[in-house]
């Protein structure tokens, strides 16, 4: 609708009633503060369609009476303080009322943070070479100016070190490179998509990141938590990814106390993850995925890759296929490999790309099962699918498909312990690396 | 007591560094055209066409065009069209 303002002509979107937050935020993101909306009760996705039409109704004065008036409100350009200041009876006390003041702004993710203090800030930033003032890039979805002072501010709070800037720096640019449908769609969605950070290169080692059981929480991990903390307080004060604002989540994931893993390169029968994408091994790279939910894919004592590898597809078949034009090959699988399975399938002589199409060709579903989700007679089924509308559901369910469109939607990551259980993410749309060593 | 100063977290949004304010609204929807653009999402389309009938009803004269690229979000083609062949555009957020 900001768009269609942008080109002259009035415009005037119908939100639904938890949205409302939602359309303000992204009105600023915009640039059209003052944007008119009218807002309906309910969310129309599900509603059955006499409601659909009978709370549009109930609203019509309001519509018209916003297409036809202006509206009262003039926003201003907002000047925020720059420091601000907490009196406690110690310091202690200080901290408590800072904590408390933070997350009642919904600045933190209502976890203790540390302090930003300027003494704190600045021993950051000591870690890039950057100018204090550089701005990175825009950070999605709210596009703040993600400069390095503000970088160094959220990164101080999750209790980050001088020494992790570059690869913080790094992950911000990152999401900004994403499109705007990983870096900014998917994060606004009513589905719980959250990133997740994966380094490559000497700085993981260097800075203690944990390529083993990576991703719980506890001391093994410490370097894993407070990059992807920081990375997530980044994401919310810089990218405005607030919650009920420009984050709709219906649920929620615990996925979005964002984590950053190393991978096992040490591990790994195979060149890295960034080595596949052109880097090389002396480069320090992040690399962001957005997932959408993860599964356990336990293997109880296959030792062959063909076995291994079989429970790997078999366990992957889970979820639904795009059946609309727009994203039509988006869906894909992030493959956290543990050495024990990466190893015996490198072992026989599978190379990465061996395995994905190994995987993928045996990764097959009932197509019945994949498109349950969605109506067929839906508008935004794409024509391909057609066919399907003369299927009775029990043909639909007969019909074997595989899970992706192809083996370039997997990505394996050696990541793990010892022991055969695969973590599996849906994943997508394609992961974005940057290199670190540009931000030292 | 002690004065504990912290570094504002927040940042600058480009969005809000150069403010566009909405469009004059017309005084009246008579004879206006009335562009519906819906993002694909189940309801929208009932929700938007119920709006256009029931303009329709209250103003003579109103063209009604519906317009939709099949998903979200719209497709630069359909909002440009929508903006250049209307009055007005009523757009609906299903979710």
């Amino acid at each position: 609708m900001i768009e269609i303002e942008k080109m002259g002509k009035p415009a005037v979107p119908i939100v639904s009633g938890r949205f409302t937050d939602d359309a303000k935020a992204s009105s600023k993101a915009f640039g059209m503060p003052d944007l008119q909306f009218v807002v309906v009760p309910r969310i129309y996705r599900n509603l059955a369609d006499d409601l659909c039409i009978s709370q549009t109704e109930e609203v019509i004065d309001d519509l018209i009476q916003t297409l036809t008036s202006e509206g009262n409100a003039v926003s201003v350009i907002e000047q925020q303080d720059s420091i601000i200041r907490f009196e406690g009876e110690d310091r202690y006390d200080a901290v408590l009322k800072m904590n408390k003041d933070f997350t009642l702004k919904d600045w933190s993710d209502a976890l203790p943070i540390y302090p930003p203090t300027e003494e704190k800030v600045r021993e950051l930033i000591s870690g890039t070479s950057l100018p204090t003032d550089h701005v990175v890039c825009d950070m999605p979805p709210g596009f703040g100016l993600a400069t390095v002072e503000k970088i160094a501010v959220n990164a101080a709070m999750a209790g980050a070190k001088a020494e992790h800037m570059p690869i913080i720096i790094a992950a911000v640019k990152c999401l900004s490179e994403m499109g705007s449908h990983g870096g900014k769609s998917l994060l606004m969605s009513t589905s719980p998509h959250a990133p997740i950070l994966m380094v490559n290169g000497p700085i993981a080692k260097k800075v203690g990141l944990n390529p083993g059981s990576a991703l719980g929480p506890g001391r093994d991990n410490e370097i894993n938590i407070t990059i992807g903390r920081a990375f997530y307080l980044c994401l919310k004060n810089i990218g405005m990814w607030y919650p009920n604002k420009m984050d709709m989540d219906t649920i929620g994931t615990t996925r979005k106390f964002i984590h950053c893993v190393a991978e096992n390169e040490e591990m790994s029968p195979w060149p890295s993850y960034s080595e596949d994408r052109g880097f090389s091994k002396t480069d320090s790279t992040v690399s962001i995925f957005v997932t959408d939910g993860e599964l356990d894919v336990q293997d109880q004592g296959n030792t062959s890759a063909g076995g291994l590898l079989k429970t790997l597809a078999y366990g992957i078949t889970f979820g639904n296929t795009t059946l609309g034009a727009s994203h039509a090959e988006g869906h894909q699988r992030l493959i956290f490999m543990p050495p024990d399975v990466a190893g015996p399938v490198g072992g026989e002589g599978f190379s990465k790309q061996d395995a994905k199409d190994f995987i993928h060709s045996h990764a097959n579903t009932s197509l019945g099962k994949l498109i349950q989700y969605m109506p067929i007679n839906d508008a935004r089924v794409d024509d391909r699918w057609n066919w399907l509308k003369d299927k009775t559901e029990e043909e639909r369910l007969a019909i074997e498909v595989p899970l992706l469109h192809s083996s370039s939607n997997i990505d394996i990551v050696v990541v793990g312990a010892d022991r055969a259980k695969t973590l599996v993410f849906p994943s997508g749309p394609t992961a974005v690396t940057v290199g670190i060593d540009q931000y030292k | 007591m002690d004065l504990l100063s912290v570094l504002n977290p927040v940042a600058q949004q480009r969005g809000m560094m150069n403010i566009i304010r909405p469009n004059q609204r017309p005084s009246t929807l008579e004879g206006a055209t009335v562009g519906l653009v819906w993002s694909g999402t189940h309801g929208g389309d009932l929700a938007l066409n119920r709006a256009g009938e029931m303009i329709q009803e209250r103003f003579s004269n109103v063209s009604v065009n519906f317009y939709t690229g099949g998903n979200y979000p719209s497709p630069p083609h359909i909002v440009k069209q929508a903006a250049e062949e209307c009055d007005v555009v009523i757009g609906a957020t299903a979710d």
